[in-house]
């Protein structure tokens, strides 16, 4: 397919061949023309005549001379007339036109000059003067030509350039969306240097509540950091959407970026992970300046978290570090995260804005709703107009539990196929101590779930359940965590910090997960059972056991109840079942643990 | 001219030294500094960084492109003589994961 329209028009202006130009004389004296003709033919020229002025502009629209020579006094239209009418047809190009004049009088020069005349020549001819004029004149031409040629060239190029980067821009805005990033404890800014930012910033609902965000610096800007960003896009919101941790996430990116970018090219990036469920900021920084916490109770920065790995597409996969920091968050504490364009944004002498600036802004601050907007203001303020360095990309997020909770999740990772007919089918999994220390089976088993039944908008329940389920078996039944650590203040990144400890440690112990799908009227039964090698407990002693050790906080247990029709504990407590009813396209679900 | 490298006298050590801006401008001359030696196993590459003021994300990727060039990890460079600013940047990008770095 063409897409440079209007390139077929570039060969008129092609530079003129290597062919001999061709002269048109136009001359009612026939004898003052054969000598003309002799002299220019001698030359090597072609030639052309015309015995008046008509015929002069007639022959020039038909052939195209390169160089007019033009008498003045002529019959039907002078050489005055005949001039302008051939200057008004070659705008476009340079024509010559050499006045063959009697007279030196100036009067009648200046008239040659303001009809378009590029010069004249006086009678009697000498040969070598005309010869020089004429091979003078052509060359100005050539080089009108030439010029012409590679405007026209470059014009073409420009626009086709144009269009292209408009066609690119929309692919690019379609698929690196940021619409998460309207949330109302969101605030951001992105102001890219060129069309293709070097900077992305993304932000994704999870399944199981809370936010994932994405803010990455690709070394350079432009298309080749443009490139890079779509598969981090696609990534990102995919295994965010199939409920993956951060840390695979990252992995992922890694492996996708070390395999498609150059060696010089690569992304600093920071991953989150907000929990409205648990009170935690995990948080994966590779390369990317210290990310700032600002402290609502203290007003002023509480923690600051620097970036404890290589940038991404940079490690192989051996070498490659997941290691994640989890915090503790409080309600309405602020995170900053911000790309180096923001502390190396100059003014004009040159000086860089710098961290200390930066955090000048934080100590001054007297209301912390205000703080984004004091940094963006004192940013401008310092830049004073001078030149940007880098793209300037920060976001803020406030911490709010019920806002995070409440952020909707939307599932755009299911395909709009028809729904399967409602069929049986059931599977199991076997996980043993080594594989419990490093996998996570949850997105894979939701995903094969949906893909066998297109549970389709139904994805967030059914995370909700497996992840209780799953969580319960491996943090009580196998890792013996004490749930009542959670109920004080820095509990939950203490649990965490234990949970991770005694994961690494595990050398013993096994997690069943059966999955059975049975059609029934209403649509059809989802059976989950979850069963652990752990001690489990006394369930008909202490049902309210039930609530303590299912999920945390007390959420999941409250989600479980109205999601499944009934919750039954088995064996010696390491063992639930539970039902759900499912309409046609809202399929009851039945678990088991 | 802001790159320039000099070889020891035992053949052995290849210094390279940056002075004023280290960034994608560079480029060439940075990598004829290590394209045409013809590096034993033992060799040292050192980077003084003493005359330098400024270093960019492209000038990290042109060290990168250096590693990889002699060996990825069994490449031997170091990064000596760093500013606070140049320093500050190596380490966000935790660099010293990479190179040796003083």
């Amino acid at each position: 397919m063409n897409l440079s329209g209007g390139a077929t028009d570039m060969s008129e202006n092609m530079p003129l061949s290597s062919k001999m130009p061709t002269v048109l004389i136009a001359d009612d004296d026939i004898p003052n023309r054969l000598v003309l003709q002799a002299i220019l033919e001698k030359q090597g020229y072609c030639v052309l005549q015309a015995d008046d002025g008509v015929q002069a502009v007639d022959v020039f629209s038909r052939e195209h001379p390169d160089l007019v020579l033009m008498d003045i006094k002529m019959p039907n239209m002078d050489g005055y007339e005949a001039t302008q009418q051939i200057k008004a047809m070659s705008t476009d190009a340079f024509i010559p036109v050499i006045f063959l004049t009697a007279t030196s009088d100036s009067k009648g020069l200046a008239r040659c000059v303001a009809s378009g005349g590029d010069d004249f020549f006086t009678k009697p001819y000498n040969r070598i003067l005309l010869q020089t004029r004429i091979s003078a004149l052509l060359r100005i031409r050539e080089l009108y030509s030439t010029v012409q040629y590679q405007r026209n060239k470059l014009d073409n190029h420009q626009k086709r350039f144009d269009r292209e980067k408009q066609l690119a821009k929309r692919l690019f805005a379609n698929i690196i969306e940021t619409g998460s990033l309207n949330l109302p404890y969101v605030q951001s800014m992105l102001s890219p240097m060129s069309l293709f930012s070097g900077d992305i910033l993304l932000a994704a609902p999870k399944p199981s509540g809370g936010l994932h965000v994405l803010l990455g610096d690709f070394t350079g800007h432009g298309l080749a950091a443009a490139i890079g960003a779509l598969p981090v896009s696609s990534v990102f919101y995919g295994m965010t959407a199939k409920g993956y941790s951060i840390a695979e996430i990252v992995t992922e990116i890694n492996t996708k970026l070390k395999m498609i970018l150059p060696a010089d090219i690569f992304l600093a990036a920071c991953v989150i992970d907000l929990n409205p469920g648990s009170h935690t900021l995990s948080i994966w920084n590779g390369g990317i300046p210290s990310v700032v916490i600002y402290g609502e109770k203290e007003q002023d920065i509480t923690r600051s978290l620097s970036p404890r790995h290589l940038p991404l597409g940079i490690a192989s996969d051996e070498s490659f570090s997941r290691r994640v920091e989890m915090i503790e968050i409080r309600q309405d504490d602020r995170i900053y995260i911000h790309s180096d364009g923001i502390t190396e944004v100059a003014n004009p002498d040159g000086l860089m804005f710098g961290r200390q600036r930066l955090e000048n802004v934080f100590e001054k601050n007297t209301d912390s709703a205000e703080l984004f907007d004091e940094i963006r203001s004192e940013l401008i303020k310092f830049q004073d107009g001078g030149a940007q360095q880098d793209d300037m990309t920060m976001i803020e997020l406030r911490y709010n539990q019920q806002q995070l909770e409440d952020t909707v999740f939307h599932d755009k990772t299911q395909t709009k196929r028809a729904v399967q007919p409602s069929s049986e089918w059931d599977f199991s999994m076997g996980l043993s101590a080594d594989l419990l220390g490093c996998f996570d089976p949850l997105p894979l088993l939701i995903q094969s779930v949906c893909d066998m039944q297109g549970f389709r908008g139904q994805r967030q329940q059914l995370y909700t359940v497996f992840s209780e389920l799953f969580t319960n078996a491996l943090d009580h039944g196998i890792l013996n965590l004490d749930s009542t650590l959670k109920g004080t203040a820095d509990g939950f990144a203490k649990y965490y910090m234990e949970r991770e400890v005694r994961l690494s440690n595990l050398t013993d112990g096994s997690i069943k997960i059966y999955v059975a799908h049975q059609p029934n009227a209403e649509g059809g039964l989802l059976t989950i059972r979850v069963e652990d090698t752990g001690d489990g407990f006394d369930y008909q002693e202490n049902q309210v056991s039930l609530e303590s050790n299912v999920g945390h906080s007390g959420r999941g247990i409250q989600l479980l109840n109205t999601i499944c029709e009934k919750i039954e504990y088995r064996g010696n407590g390491n063992m639930l079942i539970l039902s759900i009813v499912v309409q046609k396209r809202n399929i009851p679900v039945a678990f088991e643990i | 001219m802001s790159v320039t490298s000099e070889v020891s006298t035992d053949d052995n050590t290849i210094t390279i030294k940056i002075s004023g801006r280290f960034d994608f401008a560079e480029q060439n001359e940075f990598r004829d500094c290590y394209y045409d030696t013809s590096p034993g196993e033992n060799t040292q590459f050192i980077i003084d960084m003493s005359g330098a003021n400024y270093m960019d994300s492209s000038a990290l990727g042109m060290l990168l492109m250096m590693r990889e060039y002699l060996g990825g990890n069994a490449a031997n460079i170091s990064i000596i003589n760093c500013s606070p600013d140049i320093k500050n940047i190596l380490t966000v990008a935790n660099f010293q994961s990479l190179f040796t770095m003083d």
